[in-house]
């Protein structure tokens, strides 16, 4: 291949104000994250909600619940992603559709969209999760706390949830990786996150190979350090005496 | 003689399937009743009735005179009254032993975190394991786990305990250990209903033996009675081959 190499493109001025390309990674690096612990948040809450009412005996709320992963796991996230930055705004009443479309900045309404999507379809995900840990756990264990005279939400308080997280969280890193990996949808829609300022380089200097090279590493390293804190987490909050504790 | 546990013409369905046929019994307060029967018979089912962790269709049970299956009774205070002890223990794993002692009396009685811990303590000492009180279930072996149970449940100062096969999944060099606590309490004159296959614990501490078969209570006598002559064939069938061991 005739192509040639050049490292130093990313200490070169980007040709606008005094920024060099590496800036625009930095930025882009940022928006990431900004999007993907955000929708991580949103899809922890939310998600944890739904599996627990998935583990109810109320057939109604469980029911919903399985309903809304149905939807948001059937349906692409990219095509998520177009429904909520494209078509629910028109749904929103008159002054809040103005705010959305006029008076916020345009990265910011892309913003609210990407981790309002991100958010809920990983929701799904975790929802899933969540019920898989609850129901590991043996039927005894609810069967103990009920007879100690716990109510329902005391059961799930302090038994059923701190042993279902516990047992979840290999499942769960996988999960908050995701939100990073995916949060790279926004460049479809003008957020200037990582994918998107990746792109941008490319086409601005020419060196295409460089700054996907470039983009690589950072996902990867990024992804790498998710997994050691995940890690740590884990082995905070290892129980001994418990399989997989380490002998802690 | 007031029953602490009275139950009357309960029956219970699966669907389609009747696990439970009209059983009447009743336990005095101070009384030990120890129910045996073949597996698959609803010793677990009937014993569970009492303090609803299983709803039943038809009949009534009564604990303390409170009745369990009437809507308007508050199942969860009714429930921290009565102990109850599982064949596999249930100690909350991701819970140390302290933890596992005070966490109900905390949670459900109102207690203070101070006073929890001093009264399981005091229980967790009475059942030999004070040691322990820093460990995690995970760390103990099965009759230390299954006594820790015990403790726990008696931290809540019952009216009444259940016991639903406390030593089935005990190795038989820890059955003793277990067996030695439940005698304690039957002499310090707890009102004890026992789901056991340990006949010489019925033996020494019963005061009346049930037996039940499919679904069924076809024996209730003293304990005399039993060991004695019992009337029905299978009651006869299933003593031979238990006590053969
Ligand atoms: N959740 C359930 N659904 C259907 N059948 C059950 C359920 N639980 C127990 N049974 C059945 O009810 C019967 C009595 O069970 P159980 O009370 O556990 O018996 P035991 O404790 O005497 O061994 C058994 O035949 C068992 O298969
Ligand atoms: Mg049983």
């Amino acid at each position: 291949m005739n192509y040639h190499w050049d490292w130093g493109v990313f200490f070169k001025s980007t040709g606008i104000g005094h920024e060099i390309y590496l800036d625009w990674f930095i930025t882009g690096l940022g928006w990431t994250i900004a999007v993907a612990l955000v929708a991580w948040v949103i899809a922890l809450i939310l998600g944890s909600l739904l599996g627990v009412m998935r583990t109810l005996p109320n057939k109604a709320l469980s029911g919903f619940a399985s309903g809304y992963v149905a939807l948001f796991r059937n349906v692409p996230l990219l095509v998520q992603l177009f429904l909520w930055y494209f078509l629910v705004p028109d749904f929103l009443p008159e002054s809040l559709q103005t705010w959305f479309k006029q008076d916020l900045k345009p990265s910011t309404s892309a913003y609210i969209s990407v981790v309002v999507c991100l958010g809920l379809f990983t929701a799904a995900r975790v929802c899933e999760q969540v019920r898989t840990g609850i129901e590991a756990l043996p039927k005894g264990q609810s069967n103990a706390a009920y007879a100690m005279g716990f109510t329902l939400p005391q059961v799930y308080r302090h038994v059923l949830l701190p042993q279902a997280f516990r047992i979840i969280i290999p499942p769960m890193t996988s999960e908050f990786l995701n939100v990073f990996k995916n949060s790279s949808v926004a460049s479809l829609i003008g957020l200037m996150e990582l994918l998107a300022q990746t792109k941008q380089t490319a086409e601005f200097s020419a060196n295409l190979f460089e700054a996907f090279t470039m983009a690589t590493l950072i996902y990867f390293v990024l992804n790498m350090s998710l997994m050691k804190l995940m890690g740590w987490v884990e082995n905070r909050v290892s129980v001994p005496g418990l399989i997989g504790s380490n002998g802690k | 003689m007031t029953a602490m546990i009275q139950l009357s013409n309960v029956s219970k369905w699966y669907g389609s399937f009747q696990v439970l046929t009209d059983c009447t019994t009743q336990v005095a307060k101070g009384e030990v009743v120890v129910v045996c029967g073949p597996s698959g018979s609803g010793k677990s089912t009937l014993i569970k009735c009492v303090n609803a962790l299983e709803p039943f269709q038809k009949g009534t049970v009564l604990v303390d005179g409170i009745s369990v299956g009437d809507p308007k009774t508050d199942l969860p205070k009714l429930r921290s009254r009565v102990g109850m002890v599982f064949q596999h223990f249930e100690l909350f794993p991701h819970l140390s032993i302290t933890e596992n002692l005070a966490i109900a009396q905390m949670k459900v009685l109102g207690r203070s975190r101070d006073e929890a811990h001093e009264r399981g303590l005091k229980y967790l000492d009475r059942v030999g394991l004070k040691a322990q009180a820093a460990k995690f279930p995970g760390q103990l072996s099965g009759g230390q786990q299954q006594r820790v149970a015990i403790a726990r449940a008696l931290s809540m100062d019952p009216i009444a305990m259940l016991f639903d096969e406390p030593t089935s999944a005990l190795d038989p060099e820890m059955i003793n250990e277990v067996l030695d606590v439940m005698t304690g309490l039957a002499h310090e004159g707890m009102t004890m209903m026992c789901v056991t296959h340990e006949m010489g614990f019925a033996r020494r501490v019963a005061d009346r033996v049930i037996f039940m078969d499919q679904g069924h209570i076809v024996e209730d006598c003293t304990k005399e009675e039993f060991f004695g002559a019992p009337r029905g064939e299978r009651a006869q069938q299933f003593l031979s081959k238990i006590l053969q061991h």
